[in-house]
């Protein structure tokens, strides 16, 4: 593992060598390593831009370029509708998962109130359950309320998660006790000091929440497909499956599509990432 | 000090929603905030995961078809998970997968947490880089690694090749496959939790690197005396959720349903995969029911531990 | 194990809606006690409270008349094939324009079609396709879950003997057809013309038995290149590919009358060696690449083998996905003493007993695919030379497609003329047998396990689940 603060504490004479030398090693050795994280991805872009019979060959840039892939995914079916679909649903659950899960995480941590910690254990214990256990019964309760085949059956089982609360909960719990008793003082209401003094201290974890939120609704399949039959409803992952044959799959037609729909959560995620610093920066809690 | 949990005990009253009425005490009010504050979620949770749940759980003592048939069979599926040699195989391979993702996303985390908290020309490209796997759909990371992997022209055995290895099967040969996952797994993850990491990393106050700085203390020691216990709440919560998400194996499901469906020789079906497999391809519902039940009883008492060894995951700065 | 009257949960609902339901054959609970039984009994008011629990499985509501019927395929609208998706909407806008109750087609992708859970999930909250299609791998489970309808009461005796008794074996329970193929689908070999031509080896050089066959590969066998392939996911279609060579030996599954394992013999272990010595010998891949063994161009077009084991859908495969590859087809090699063999695979239509119109249902297969009109075998015809490349599996459209000049060119031809008469159809066995066997491939191919003892253990496995299975015969 590379040493962190090696940088910061390298103060002493004896080690002025490695003080001009580390910093370059480091970046080297961040961007070698980067440049071979995404590597496996740029060899699925540059599947993307070669012919169909191509696609398996030893070689990772294309002998014969071409954008036919992506002209294919977006004409043979109607794959702007699926990405607006898949944009509305994903970007709903996020924003009402995220204003939900803050509540609830706030009280959590901040209030005091009896059974506090057995609720918070029976939340956290539906962390420990997983779609593929529970999805025949689930499927039925949905169907049951009247919302197969509808945005409603997509968006609404989706938001509740444990996870978000959970880490809202600690990121609620690190924060400073005297915010708090200060806006307690000035006779704020709870939800005035929900909405006024932990909100805008929560900005950075709910920049990160919003990311892995939006991600996973974006990237969801099974239940997307289970819940809708509906074509006009279907989101991109099932779009992209469809490329996938019995006996021969649409390799080139996959990979352009995947890298369509790469393109959204890559974009969000790289102003987040800024905006997550920036956030941290201003947020009080240095 | 002790944390939040100590509210605040000199608090002048005040006047409630200037309602008439009984006029609720001041943690009564509170109290009630905090039930409204829940309610959403806690309904939600209650409807969508606990109620579902509960079905599936007593499911476990039924012989159910899938089709509409079932009848009631006691303990006949429990008896079953004792005797059944596929089960226990798939606990062992959990086991060992679970072993090794943990410490293993643990470590790549951190890792690439410290290695991009600092300045450093494009540090933000290079954040955004070792997220990026992330970001792509399991599906495709799962086709896009098995071409990759495939024997012989696969990319990762052209580039061993080139160093005058060859001749080995990443996802075809049962004493390596797992590892093959493993890798996969923690190449998907590893950019996620680098981004918890970071925001744990960020929260630690600037002073008290200042201050081992004048003490002289050694690149080591600081890690170790300061990041580290610094970084225990952002490592509860990255040790729980990768543990509960590898034992459940929320990840692996994906990549394995459609990189080996549990093979070869089923060095690969962990138990999520193998329920999955009882329940949707072979309808016995009851008895993929059981079994996970067994696996939420698992999960339960490890979280458990957890939260008793942490003190329900709270800690503090000083 | 016997059905137990006295631990069936009788709820109205239950039986009013299932009367002829078979209870899933459980090998576990075939070890149930007698008296475990009645403690099991006993606790029926337990069982009937959380019977009213899960109602929701057991409510198929009969609407007076319903509307429209959903037709659950992979094929279209949406698919990945023009011609095929072409082909079912054609035929789903004929049956429209002419009846009242419409159909709706629905696609499912593939991948999740077979093997995923949105079919499942539908059947277990009620919600079931009317109308869907299955392999012959898949079929007890269906049939012994009762969402089949017997089709036989629908058709003509002209068109019951219109079907290929190879085909209909394993789709008929007591002489009733509870599916309609759509298409018969026999496996063989297939190679490159470049790959043999590039090793200096020619036509004459086609193997003919499994020696051969691995003699040929290890020349075809080079550094980017392997000589053979042979599925190695584990699954039905593994089974499938494995069956010719387990029959070519003289080896099955399960005796003639279902109810024993087989398995435990010499034909079933020298098929498990050869399977593991093309491993052994380094001449076949341990995993492939594209859509796994049954993806022609992701695999023998991209140069990673040789000779591919392969139904006859390559062909239009290769039509569509590979212009131009030459290539040709052989059957499978045999044993030392061994007779050729083939499996017949191909999906077939079936409708829902649970549907709220199964008997519309039932009719719009039997017209589709299983009546004498011209229509019907024009149908069938198409599906099997144009949209796809099939041998029919009716007489009458297998003779219609050869005037057509459907297999009168190379592959189409040794498929029809070599491979079919050697063939025999897709066996359906339950689940549990299906994974034994699964297993010991498994164990020997990749794992390298002795293919002797893994015969055995597969047998035993067999025997132990076929002790208490009740359901309908295997075949």
């Amino acid at each position: 593992m590379p040493e962190p603060t090696a940088q910061i504490h390298a103060a002493r004479p004896s080690r002025n060598v490695f003080r001009r030398l580390g910093p370059i090693l480091l970046f080297c050795f961040t961007a070698v390593l980067a440049v071979l994280t995404v590597s496996p991805l740029l060899w699925m872009i540059c599947a993307s831009l070669k012919p169909g019979d191509e696609t398996f060959s030893p070689n990772m840039l294309p002998q014969h370029w071409t954008l036919e892939n992506f002209q294919y995914v977006f004409t043979a079916s109607p794959f702007w509708r699926y990405m607006i679909n898949s944009f509305f649903v994903a970007g709903t659950i996020t924003v009402i998962a995220l204003w939900f899960h803050s509540m609830a995480g706030f009280a959590l941590a901040r209030l005091k109130f009896p059974g506090r910690e057995l609720i918070f254990l029976i939340i956290f214990s539906t962390f420990l359950v997983s779609l593929p256990v529970i999805i025949v019964p689930l499927f039925i309760l949905v169907r049951q309320m009247g919302m197969v085949n509808s945005y409603a059956g997509l968006i609404i089982p989706a938001i509740f998660n444990a996870f978000g609360i959970f880490l809202l909960r600690q990121f609620y719990i690190a924060i400073p006790q005297e915010l708090q008793e200060a806006a307690v003082i000035d006779g704020a209401s709870y939800f005035r000091i929900y909405w006024s003094v932990m909100l805008p201290l929560s900005r950075p974890i709910l920049a990160a929440l919003a990311v892995f939120f939006f991600l996973a609704n974006w990237n969801a399949f099974i239940w997307p497909l289970t819940i809708t039959n509906d074509r006009n409803l279907w989101v991109v992952q099932i779009a992209i499956a469809s490329f996938h044959q019995q006996y021969s799959s649409s390799w080139n037609y996959i990979m352009a599509g995947s890298a369509i729909i790469a393109v959204p959560t890559l974009l969000l995620f790289f102003i987040f990432q800024r905006q997550l610093v920036e956030s941290i920066k201003t947020s009080g809690l240095k | 000090m002790r944390t939040l949990l100590d509210a605040p005990s000199k608090v002048e009253k005040r006047p409630v929603m200037g309602r008439s009425g009984p006029r609720l005490k001041r943690s009564q009010r509170e109290a009630l905030a905090a039930y409204l504050f829940i309610l959403p979620d806690a309904l939600g949770l209650a409807i969508f995961v606990a109620l579902p749940m509960l079905f599936s759980l007593s499911l476990g003592f039924f012989s159910v078809n899938g089709f509409g048939g079932f009848r009631f069979v006691g303990l006949a599926n429990y008896q079953r998970m004792l005797i059944d040699p596929l089960f226990r195989q798939s606990l062992w391979v959990t086991f060992v997968y679970v072993l090794i993702l943990v410490p293993a996303l643990y470590v790549a985390g951190l890792g690439l947490a410290l290695l991009v908290n600092r300045p450093m020309p494009f540090v933000g490209v290079f954040r955004s880089m070792f997220f990026v796997p992330n970001v792509v759909s399991l599906v495709v990371v799962a086709l896009t690694w098995q071409v990759m992997l495939v024997d012989k022209v696969g990319f990762i055995n052209r580039i061993f090749e080139f160093f005058g290895v060859s001749g080995y099967s990443w996802l075809g040969d049962p004493n390596i496959t797992l590892y093959s996952i493993l890798f996969v797994t923690v190449w998907f993850l590893m950019g996620y939790y680098m981004i918890i990491f970071l925001s744990g990393l960020q929260e630690i106050p600037r002073e008290y690197y200042d201050a081992a700085r004048i003490d002289g203390a050694g690149p080591a020691a600081t890690f170790f005396r300061i990041t580290l216990p610094l970084l225990r709440p952002t490592s509860f919560f990255v040790l729980l959720v990768s543990l509960v998400s590898a034992v459940s194996g929320s990840q692996a499901f994906d990549l394995i349903y459609i990189m080996t469906r549990g093979g070869p020789d089923n060095s690969t079906s962990l138990v999520i995969f193998y329920i999955y497999q009882q329940a949707f391809q072979f309808n016995n519902y009851g008895y993929a029911a059981a079994m996970a039940s067994f696996l939420v009883l698992i999960l339960l008492i490890v979280t458990f531990i957890l939260f008793a060894v942490t003190k329900g995951g709270r800690f503090h700065f000083t | 194990m016997k059905p137990s009257s006295q631990s069936e949960v009788t709820s109205s609902v239950v039986s009013s809606v299932t009367p002829t339901e078979n209870p899933v054959p459980n090998s576990a609970l075939s070890n149930l006690t007698r008296r475990e039984l009645i403690i099991g009994g006993g606790k029926v008011a337990v069982a009937a409270a959380v019977t009213s629990l899960f109602s929701p499985f057991n409510i198929y509501v009969k609407a007076a008349t319903p509307k429209s019927l959903s037709f659950w395929q992979f094929y279209g609208p949406g698919g990945g094939s023009k011609m095929q998706d072409q082909w079912f909407q054609d035929m789903v806008k004929s049956w429209n324009s002419s009846h009242d109750v419409k159909v709706d087609l629905l696609y499912v992708p593939n991948q999740e079609y077979m093997n995923g859970s949105k079919l499942q999930t539908a059947f277990a909250s009620g919600q079931g396709p009317d109308i869907f299609i299955i392999s012959p791998g898949d079929f007890l489970r269906y049939y012994n879950g009762g969402v089949l309808v017997d089709l036989s009461q629908y058709m003509e005796d002209a068109a019951k003997k219109d079907f290929f008794d190879t085909v209909m074996e394993t789709r008929v329970v007591d002489g009733k057809i509870y599916g309609l193929p759509m298409e018969v689908e026999p496996m063989a070999m297939y190679y490159s013309h470049k790959a043999f031509t590039d090793a200096k080896l020619s036509e004459a050089d086609v193997p003919k038995s499994w020696d051969q066959l691995i003699e040929v590969s290890k020349k075809l066998t080079k550094k980017n290149q392997f000589g053979c392939l042979f599925e190695t996911g584990p699954g039905y279609y593994q089974n499938f590919t494995w069956y010719p060579f387990l029959w070519q030996g003289g080896g099955d599954m399960v005796t003639p009358e279902g109810n024993k394992s087989a398995f435990n013999s010499p034909g079933a272990a020298q098929a498990l060696k050869f399977w593991q010595d093309t491993i052994k010998q380094n001449v076949a891949p341990r995993n492939e690449l594209g859509g796994g063994g049954g993806d022609v161009v992701g695999n023998m077009v991209a140069g990673y083998c040789a000779i591919q084991n392969l139904g006859i859908w390559g062909v239009s495969a290769l039509r569509e996905g590979a212009k131009g590859f030459e290539y040709g087809v052989f059957p499978c090699p045999t044993p030392p003493n061994g007779k050729p063999k083939s499996v017949l695979g191909g999906w077939s239509f079936v409708a829902n007993a649970k549907s709220k119109d199964p008997e519309t249902a039932a009719k719009f297969c039997v017209w589709a695919l299983g009546s004498m009109s011209d229509d019907s075998i024009g149908r069938v015809v198409d599906w099997c030379i144009k949209a796809k490349s099939d041998i029919s599996p009716r007489k009458s459209a297998l003779d219609k497609a050869t005037q057509l000049g459907g297999y009168s060119d190379g592959a189409m031809k040794v498929f029809k003329d070599e491979v079919f008469p050697t063939g025999r159809g897709e066996p359906r066995v339950p689940p549990e047998v299906y994974k034994a066997v699964s297993d010991a491939i498994q164990a020997c191919q990749l794992g390298g396990a002795n293919p002797e003892q893994q015969a055995a253990e597969a047998s035993q496995n067999i025997d132990a689940y076929l002790a208490g299975y009740s359901g309908a015969p295997l075949k």
